[in-house]
């Protein structure tokens, strides 16, 4: 802690240069003000600065002490002190620093270890998921390293770069010999390093070569694609199975840790804008039909798509599809529910459950929350409500308690973890 | 005596109009303010010392229901009266 005293003449200083007047001036009020208080105070007063505190004087009641060296009992006479009560305002700010802290409750002590275990549970997917954007760098130079003439790929947008320079072939309908070479390079350089890669950008590349090679010789696609294929297989499979992997943990991280969330929603939204604007060309929808028709195995077996890699894997019919559904949902969730149509009204008994009403009326216990939440402003306590209250039953959307979805449950266990505390 | 009736004696005390005296004060209680933000003490001489202390964090128990709950650690403005002002004071008797 910083103890640096500010003496008068310091203090004196300040307020001229801020109240743009003459040291003596601000002197002379602060020895007025000082000698104001003190009169008032010796009056008995009590002196009420706004924003800042009060003064007031304490008497301190007489009292029997000892002598230290001579062991004799002596009386402390009593004595009037100066109290100062700080204002909240400033109390809160002096504070500022500790302000976020709160009384904690402790029942016992192993309920605090385990909030504590709690908060390191949710902090870890997201260390497992830096942990593995490091190693997939590492990998990622090592490739680099290798294939000194490919051009070196390290993110999404230097694939949408390649996508583009693919749509240039299209236009220049060239290079067919570059990509082939380029193909080549790439398994050369997955072959060595034999883990092939926790990398999808590098799948994308060869989708994107691929695309780049449909549309320079489009009567001959069929032919060549199967080539591909089985060249590819082995690569394929692999991948396949790096892919399912990387969903898995994707998928985990998403519904685990809402922040994630929030962060590949909106990744995927951009990527579907990018493929959605790519696809008004007539030739490259074609184009990426038959890619779709060709990956189909594949997405399918990936069941989430809002992974942060995938994007580029899902066709465009999907994305339009799935879109608006995520939208309403997420609209849903995130605005205030305002409820005007009720299905009934229920009186509470002895026994009674909001959660038990709930699985009654929407089939899920869970859903209670949205009951409590038409019903705040007559129950205070969701936990101990009076017998004999009336509930009304609102009509909820019927998207918003669909059991089946593990988002609406989702939503509806935060909702519970805050109406519960 | 609260804020305006300091302002006003103030004010008589030094024969200034009282939006001048206002306006002093204001400024010399945002100085001290952000002084004591920023955990210094401040010091004025003959009345006593304004300084920044810390609260450590504790544990408390409820006497009747035994319910054990740990305060947070803060930070207080504590003012100690200087000697001068101490000795003015104890001219003053008991019952006043």
């Amino acid at each position: 802690m910083n103890k640096e005293k500010i003496s008068s003449q310091e203090i004196i200083d300040l307020i001229a240069s801020k109240a743009l007047i003459s040291k003596r001036a601000a002197e002379e009020f602060i020895k007025m003000m000082i000698a104001t208080i003190e009169e008032a105070l010796l009056a008995g007063d009590i002196v009420k600065i706004k924003n800042f505190g009060t003064f007031k004087l304490q008497w301190n009641e007489p009292r029997k002490s000892v002598n230290v060296h001579t062991g004799e009992e002596i009386i402390l006479d009593g004595y009037h002190k100066v109290t100062f009560i700080p204002e909240a305002s400033l109390k809160d700010l002096v504070n500022e620093p500790f302000a976020h802290l709160e009384p904690v409750q402790l029942d016992d002590e192993s309920n605090f270890v385990i909030s504590e275990k709690k908060e390191n549970e949710v902090l870890d997917p997201l260390r497992i998921f830096t942990e593995q954007a490091s190693e997939i760098k590492d990998i990622l130079s090592e490739i680099q390293a290798l294939s000194v003439s490919s051009k070196p790929v390290t993110s999404e947008e230097q694939v949408k770069d390649q996508e583009q320079t693919g749509i240039e072939f299209e236009v220049s309908k060239t290079n067919e010999p570059i990509i082939l070479d380029k193909e080549k390079v790439i398994e050369q350089a997955i072959e060595p390093t034999e883990i092939i890669s926790e990398e999808p950008v590098l799948i994308e590349q060869e989708e994107t070569q691929i695309i780049s090679e449909l549309t320079d010789d489009k009567i001959e696609t069929s032919s060549f694609l199967e080539n591909a294929k089985s060249k590819n297989r082995k690569i394929w499979f692999s991948v396949l199975i790096i892919l399912l992997l990387l969903a898995g943990t994707g998928s985990g991280l998403y519904f685990l840790y809402p922040p994630a969330k929030d962060f590949t929603d909106s990744t995927y939204l951009k990527s579907k804008k990018t493929i959605l604007k790519m696809s008004e060309g007539v030739s490259i929808t074609d184009m990426l039909n038959t890619i779709s028709s060709w990956v189909t195995p594949e997405t399918k077996q990936t069941p989430i798509p809002e992974t942060i890699f995938i994007p580029k894997d899902t066709s465009a019919m999907d994305s339009v599809t799935e879109k608006p559904q995520i939208d309403s949902l997420q609209y849903l969730f995130d605005n205030p529910r305002i409820y005007r149509e009720y299905l009934g009204s229920e009186r509470i008994n002895p026994g009674s459950r909001l959660t038990i009403i709930s699985k009654r009326y929407y089939g899920n216990k869970i859903f209670w929350v949205y009951i409590y939440e038409a019903n705040k402003d007559h129950i205070p306590n969701p936990d101990n409500i009076p017998v004999g209250t009336l509930i009304r039953i609102p009509k909820v959307d019927s998207k918003l308690i669909d059991s089946t979805n593990p988002r609406c449950i989702q939503k509806a266990k935060e909702l519970h973890d805050i109406y519960v505390e | 005596m609260n804020h305006k009736e300091l302002i006003s004696a103030i004010s008589t005390k030094m024969n200034t109009p009282k939006a001048v005296v206002e306006k002093l004060l204001e400024t010399t209680i945002s100085t001290c303010t952000e002084l004591l933000v920023d955990e210094k003490t401040i010091g004025f001489q003959s009345f006593g010392n304004f300084e920044v202390r810390k609260k450590m964090e504790r544990l408390s128990v409820h006497p009747a229901t035994q319910i054990r709950t740990l305060i947070p650690p803060k930070l207080v403005v504590n003012f100690k009266q200087s000697n001068i002002l101490k000795d003015k004071l104890k001219n003053l008797s008991k019952n006043e």
